[in-house]
């Protein structure tokens, strides 16, 4: 079943090492890219520990496992919109599709399944954001592959995590992929270390896309009251942010020129 | 002194070709062979063995097994086959073997089955510690680590790790080990080895001649190869080999978290205090493994980077958690990312700290568990 139409960009979020900042980066370029005026969508694929809903102060009606459960039942009628929440802080309004709810259900969850879902919210969205488990497993491969761009994020920490890092950005090379599609990005979050950035640069064998200021208190901040950053340009951190979004966001005018449809060959499509 | 070996095989072209290797082994003298085991046990007044090779793919021979311990007091009772058995090797080392040896055998092999089981024999009703995490990032590679040290240092037993983190796993560089063999070889190879082949997928760890460390795959995408199977029977086999297990697992629930966690004594379910919502990811975690009839004594739990690292601290996480929390650890990130970048533990360069009190008093309960286990062994 070949669908047609103007498919969104996917941006996705990956890391190899833990607990470096993925939900943070991916929640407020959903957010930056609402506040923009785009249609954005945020996943959350991982799947069984996600925390999308949890940095967004969000209990979610329906999840990934109920559009899985849908779109199996009955793939003609199954309409993806129904199982997104909508997060709306001030003038930033964006939807999300949340991870399932209980363990059983995200540890069965199919690549193909997750896939087709990803495929349809393409056609609803300019962009799709997805936050990933930091592993090379099947469904992060899936994700990657269907990827305009991959936000592969870095944090200089101590050598077992720069060893990873190394290791998934090489391993993330030979997948094949053109170079222009995997961006590295430095959370500096860990200001404590004591290891250069630029050894790290050449530990990689490239430099880094763009750099993300060390401010810990501003995103704990944030996390804990539920609102992603970029609200307001009012930190370092939150400027890095939205200036990581508009580098993408450019970048994306210069490469599709068909963006210009707009709305109503979104509607076209949508009432085909 | 040579060892003074009997050989018993029933094969008599194999006790042709296991005398041979017995004979051409420097440091063993072959002092006596039979086809029949009641041969040996009626003639062996006129010699004095140190060693015993027995035979047990001939019925019968696995019931004489107490016969020969008290017959030959002196000497280690090592059992061959031509496979090995993990349900056999804990039935012949309870009626009083030494060891098994995986037939036929190469002098290197019998040379080493007899140093790794001569002395202490092989281990019976190890622990199996298995560290599992919801989460990436929750220090457990960093425990375990420092807990075999500390457990390695204490019990003066042997302690095996097995990076089961099999896309990045870390304790290689935790040692500063680099392995020739990872998980990846040993699981491919497993249907071919005995504990002693086994034992040379580990690698020593050059500090801690106790500690030997099965090593994650050098690549990510080498970690589809580790099929569940084979992973299961080698931790069986490695509990021959090992006092203690310790297993560092991949974050999340998958193949070979659950199945490590199946295998294990006790599972850790671990967590680094920092985002705000590891207790909740924990409590979900914990829901799995209530399926199990003996969950509440076999699962424990852990949290790392807890500040203030005190009992107060602790009683509140166990009340957000609504379940025991069996262990704390405080922040000695500097600490242990110096030693950790230079291939050392925190418990070896500053044993006074917190951080090493707290796993200390965590290996202490882990012998403690054995001896209650386990009564009387030493």
């Amino acid at each position: 079943m070949e669908e047609q139409g103007r498919r969104g960009n996917v941006i996705t979020v990956f890391s190899t090492a833990s607990a470096v900042g993925k939900t943070l980066v991916a929640v407020n370029m959903a957010a930056e890219l609402a506040r923009l005026g785009y249609r954005a969508c945020l996943v959350d694929a991982d799947l069984q520990f996600g925390d999308v809903c949890n940095y967004l102060h969000l209990v979610p009606e329906r999840t990934l496992a109920d559009a899985q459960k849908a779109a199996e039942a009955d793939a003609d009628t199954f309409d993806v919109s129904q199982f997104l929440d909508v997060y709306t802080c001030d003038n930033i309004s964006f939807s999300v599709m949340a991870a399932p709810l209980r363990l059983d259900e995200a540890y069965n969850m199919a690549v193909l399944s997750v896939q087709h879902i990803l495929q349809q919210l393409q056609f609803h969205f300019d962009f799709v954001v997805v936050d990933t488990t930091s592993a090379f497993s099947e469904m992060n491969l899936m994700i990657m592959d269907m990827s305009t761009i991959i936000t592969f994020l870095g944090i200089v920490d101590f050598i077992p995590t720069i060893k990873n890092m190394k290791i998934g950005c090489d391993t993330i090379h030979s997948l094949g992929y053109e170079s222009s599609k995997i961006r590295l990005v430095l959370n500096r979050s860990k200001s404590k270390t004591k290891i250069d950035l630029e050894d790290v640069e050449r530990i990689l064998g490239e430099p880094f896309y763009h750099v993300l200021s060390n401010d810990f208190k501003a995103a704990w901040d944030a996390t804990a009251a539920g609102v992603p950053l970029v609200r307001s340009a009012d930190t370092a951190l939150a400027k890095d942010l939205r200036s990581l979004v508009a580098r993408f966001t450019n970048n994306e005018v210069e490469d599709d020129s068909g963006a210009e449809g707009g709305v109503s060959s979104w509607f076209k499509r949508i009432f085909k | 002194m040579d060892y003074q070996v009997i050989l018993i095989e029933n094969n008599r072209l194999m006790l042709e070709r296991l005398s041979s290797v017995i004979r051409a082994t420097a440091g063993f003298n072959l002092i006596a062979r039979y086809q029949q085991a009641g041969d040996a046990l009626g003639q062996w007044a006129m010699f004095k063995p140190n060693i015993i090779l027995l035979d047990i793919d001939v019925t019968g021979n696995l019931g004489l097994i107490p016969e020969f311990a008290s017959a030959f007091p002196e000497a280690a009772l090592l059992c061959v086959s031509s496979h090995w058995d993990a349900k056999d090797a804990a039935q012949i080392v309870k009626a009083g073997a030494k060891g098994y040896l995986v037939k036929p055998f190469t002098g290197e092999e019998f040379l080493e089955a007899v140093q790794t089981f001569g002395k202490s024999g092989m281990a019976l009703g190890s622990e199996v510690l298995a560290f599992f995490s919801p989460k990436g990032k929750s220090g457990k590679t960093t425990l375990i680590a420092n807990l075999a040290m500390s457990l390695a240092n204490k019990s003066g037993e042997a302690v095996g790790i097995i990076d089961a983190d099999l896309q990045f796993g870390d304790m290689a560089v935790f040692f500063n080990l680099e392995p020739k063999s990872t998980i990846m070889e040993a699981t491919r190879d497993i249907k071919f080895l005995s504990p002693i082949t086994l034992n040379s997928y580990f690698v020593e760890v050059p500090e801690a001649e106790n500690i030997h460390v099965l090593c994650g795959t050098k690549k990510p995408e080498y970690a589809e190869m580790v099929d569940v199977a084979s992973f299961e029977d080698m931790v069986r086999m490695a509990q021959s080999l090992f006092r203690y297990v310790l297993i560092d697992l991949p974050p999340g629930f998958n193949p070979i978290s659950l199945a490590a966690s199946e295998l294990s004594t006790t599972t850790y379910v671990m967590a680094m205090v920092g985002g705000g919502y590891e207790v909740l990811h924990m409590k979900r975690a914990l829901g799995i493994f209530e399926a199990w009839p003996d969950y509440r004594s076999r699962v424990k739990t852990i949290f790392t980077r807890v500040s203030p690292c005190t009992d107060e601290e602790r009683r509140i996480l166990e009340q957000e958690l609504g379940y025991p929390v069996s262990a704390i650890l405080p922040n000695e990130y500097l600490l242990v990312s110096a030693a950790a970048n230079n291939g050392r533990m925190a418990v070896d360069i500053q044993p006074d700290t917190p951080l090493s009190q707290n796993i200390n008093r965590l290996s202490e309960d882990i012998m403690g568990r054995r001896r209650t286990r386990w009564g009387a062994q030493p």
